[in-house]
């Protein structure tokens, strides 16, 4: 039973990107038909595969990320059962058939949280279609829910839950049934293995992406197909910053956590939050993955903003019509992307959790050496901080980045009497910062409640226990 | 006027202490009626079998666990009603612990783990006090391993590390719970020897708990706990002699 309870938030995770999935899939099957309806079979075909192309795009960013927090969480989840592995091993299961009993559950829960999720989602989207047409504010038309295209959001939540349930399963194989003897407290620092081969990607693909996006900076400000080659080179080194985050990451945290000062309980907190860099790097990627694609888009859309005013100077007129679309854009698209940004909490909410409860006797520890309750709840929000704040700036400086190349590369070369606006200064969306910092800020307090009630609660006498 | 424990020369003291655990018919009794001053300056050790109520006696006396009756002392403050807070200040100013599985904080290097009971104090330790790490780092044999931390340690140099970090503070009272439980006897052997000389050349203070009779042949003084109860308060003793009053308390039971 308690095997099961581990994967609740795995259950959670894939619920949440089958309904977002497939809500969003409904959803677009409903402007369709409402378009089918108003004009007409020709026109709508186009609508439907833009409208299908922008979906899938989201919705496989949304994957994407859920396929990282539940790899994550199954690591973790491993971590912590060692020593049961560590003792069917002994008594003689193999361990290629633990790491399928582990992906076998990951493959139902998937199943059960997919289909959950598309349930959730379709009444979502059914919810919004019918309210809005009682409304009146969207025309009436017939549409149905049961369209075969829902299978694939569905099937794809399944199986990256099943193969990330595999990948996080990988440290079964490194159990050794010894471990079942003695003291399994784990001491496995070097999880980081010298993968060589990722590195080297990692390093091409980092250079590549770098030069494209200053290539398409300077063929932007001729014509504005720069943006083909900016988005070509976003992509490219942002796919390295995921593939190297294990070394990304750290740097970060530490540099993070020496912001909280030198107390002990600041100190232990920023080592915790580096100890396992592997894991450090998976818990934070997917909280970078959503705040760099909100800030990209928004700081794109306020720089071309800015960069449109410039070039209507004269014209008053269509300087009053361009604020109002840029911001109902900016707000779609960030709650579409800030969804991903919510299922990547969600995994640094357990994940965090889980560790911190598999630290009983070290917390039993320093309560025995002299650690009040204070400084023990003050180490797991410093933890927690530490690792938010560290994918915050991580994701804004990169959104930043990425949100000006964007810009100047697509108008750099548009401007009033054609000559082009040359090079402007990123322009930063406050207001969206304002609003990822304010939720960073929620997400640390919420990761810390739910371990904080349980650190304090361990006595003292938990680290003399020989177990 | 009262007698404090200091009068007698004692750096702990309990006296009519009893621990009862669960109610009713139910209920199981791990400590009844033991009374046991502990000398300033001398190496103690406790010994019993398992369930003798050994363990129980120390939480108690280091502030651990609380007693169903009786009072405790450490030095002259009374520490049997101090709630959590106090407690855990007396953990981090006058007690030291050596655990059996050595317990060093993961995340931090060798002197990190030594300095760290003046870091929860949140002060500097004084020349004097730095001078006093130097030598003991230097007496346990682990100046060339300060930047190391402890999964780059053998089980020999963790406890050496878990002793110096005990010693540190110079606490009133150092606590070691079967400190040789994980260690193969040569070096259990030596980790022994660093405790009595602890005491014998700084007079610190401390009490060891074990079923080890060859680790209870280090300490000053053997004091024999059964079914909760003290049976035997011995001097120095050889492991043979302990070893045989061992076997005849299994005998009797």
């Amino acid at each position: 039973m308690s095997r099961l309870r581990d994967q609740a938030p795995t259950l959670l995770v894939a619920g949440l990107a089958a309904a977002f999935g497939v809500a969003l899939l409904q959803i677009t099957g409903i402007l369709t038909a409402i378009i089918t309806s108003q004009n007409g079979f020709s026109e709508s075909a186009t609508v439907q595969l833009m409208l299908g192309l922008v979906a899938a795009v989201f919705i496989v960013i949304a994957v994407y990320v859920s396929a990282i927090v539940t790899s994550n969480t199954v690591a973790t989840v491993v971590a912590g059962r060692t020593r049961l592995i560590a003792l069917l091993r002994l008594i003689g299961a193999s361990a290629r058939t633990q790491r399928v009993a582990i992906a076998r559950e990951g493959l139902l829960v998937g199943a059960a949280g997919s289909v959950l999720g598309a349930l959730v989602g379709t009444a979502a989207a059914w919810g919004i279609a019918e309210i809005g047409m009682a409304q009146g504010s969207i025309p009436r038309a017939e549409y149905s829910l049961l369209s075969p295209m829902l299978l694939l959001p569905v099937a794809a939540v399944v199986l990256t839950t099943w193969l990330a349930a595999w990948t996080g399963s990988r440290r079964v194989l490194a159990v050794r049934p010894a471990q079942a003897l003695g003291d399994a407290n784990e001491a496995d620092f070097d999880e980081v293995s010298a993968r060589r081969g990722r590195a080297v990607a990692a390093w091409v693909l980092a250079v590549l992406g770098v030069g494209l996006l200053a290539l398409g900076v300077l063929v932007g400000l001729v014509r504005p197909e720069g943006v083909l080659l900016g988005l070509l080179g976003g992509i490219l080194s942002f796919t390295a910053v995921v593939l190297a985050a294990h070394r990304v990451m750290p740097p970060v945290l530490r540099l993070v956590g020496r912001m909280f000062g030198e107390r002990p309980p600041a100190r232990l907190a920023a080592e915790n939050a580096v100890r396992h860099p592997e894991r450090s790097a998976r818990m934070t990627i997917g909280l970078v993955i959503g705040v760099t694609l909100v800030t990209t888009f928004a700081v794109t859309m306020e720089t071309y903003r800015s960069m449109l005013l410039d070039a209507t100077d004269d014209r008053a007129d269509l300087q009053a019509s361009i604020g109002p679309v840029i911001d109902a854009t900016v707000a779609v698209f960030s709650t579409l992307i800030g969804f991903s940004a919510v299922i990547a909490a969600v995994g640094l909410v357990n994940t965090l959790s889980i560790s911190v409860m598999q630290r009983t006797r070290e917390l039993g520890l320093l309560r025995a050496l002299g650690f009040d309750r204070t400084q023990v709840r003050v180490m797991v929000l410093v933890e927690a901080a530490a690792l938010t704040v560290a994918a915050t700036l991580t994701g804004l400086a990169l959104g930043i980045a990425y949100g000006w190349a964007g810009a100047q590369s697509m108008l750099g070369s548009v401007g009033a009497g054609g000559t082009g606006v040359g090079l402007v200064a990123p322009v930063i969306p406050w207001p969206v910062v304002g609003v990822v910092v304010a939720a960073a800020a929620v997400l640390t307090l919420a990761a810390s409640v739910a371990p904080m009630r349980r650190a304090v609660r361990v006595a003292p006498v938990r680290a003399l226990a020989i177990d | 006027m009262q007698i404090q424990p200091s009068d007698l020369g004692l750096i702990a003291r309990v006296t009519t202490l009893a621990k009862r655990y669960g109610s009713g018919s139910g209920a199981v009794s791990a400590l009844e009626d033991v009374s046991i001053g502990l000398r300033r300056g001398e190496f103690t050790a406790i010994m019993g079998p398992s369930g003798s109520g050994k363990s129980t006696l120390m939480h108690i006396m280091a502030g651990l666990d609380s007693p169903s009756s009786g009072r405790v002392w450490l030095g002259d403050t009374e520490i049997t009603d101090l709630g959590d807070r106090e407690l855990t200040l007396l953990r981090r100013r006058r007690i030291g612990f050596v655990f059996q599985s050595f317990n060093l904080v993961p995340t931090l290097d060798v002197r990190a783990n030594v300095m760290l009971p003046f870091d929860l104090d949140g002060r500097r330790p004084t020349a004097q006090e730095r001078a006093w790490i130097d030598e003991l780092l230097d007496t346990l044999g682990l100046t060339a391993r300060v930047t190391h931390r402890p999964h780059e340690l053998s089980g020999g140099q963790q406890q050496r590390v878990a002793i110096a970090r005990a010693l540190a503070t110079r606490p009133d009272l150092v606590f070691a719970d079967e400190p040789t439980g994980n260690l193969d006897s040569r070096t259990g052997r030596e980790v022994l020897a660093l405790l009595a000389s602890a005491a014998a050349k700084y007079g610190q203070s401390i009490v060891m708990v074990t079923h080890d009779p060859i680790a209870a042949s280090h300490a000053d003084r053997v004091v024999f706990l059964a079914d909760g109860r003290i049976v035997r308060d011995a001097g120095r003793s050889g492991a043979e002699q302990i070893s045989t009053y061992m076997l005849a308390m299994e005998a009797a039971a």
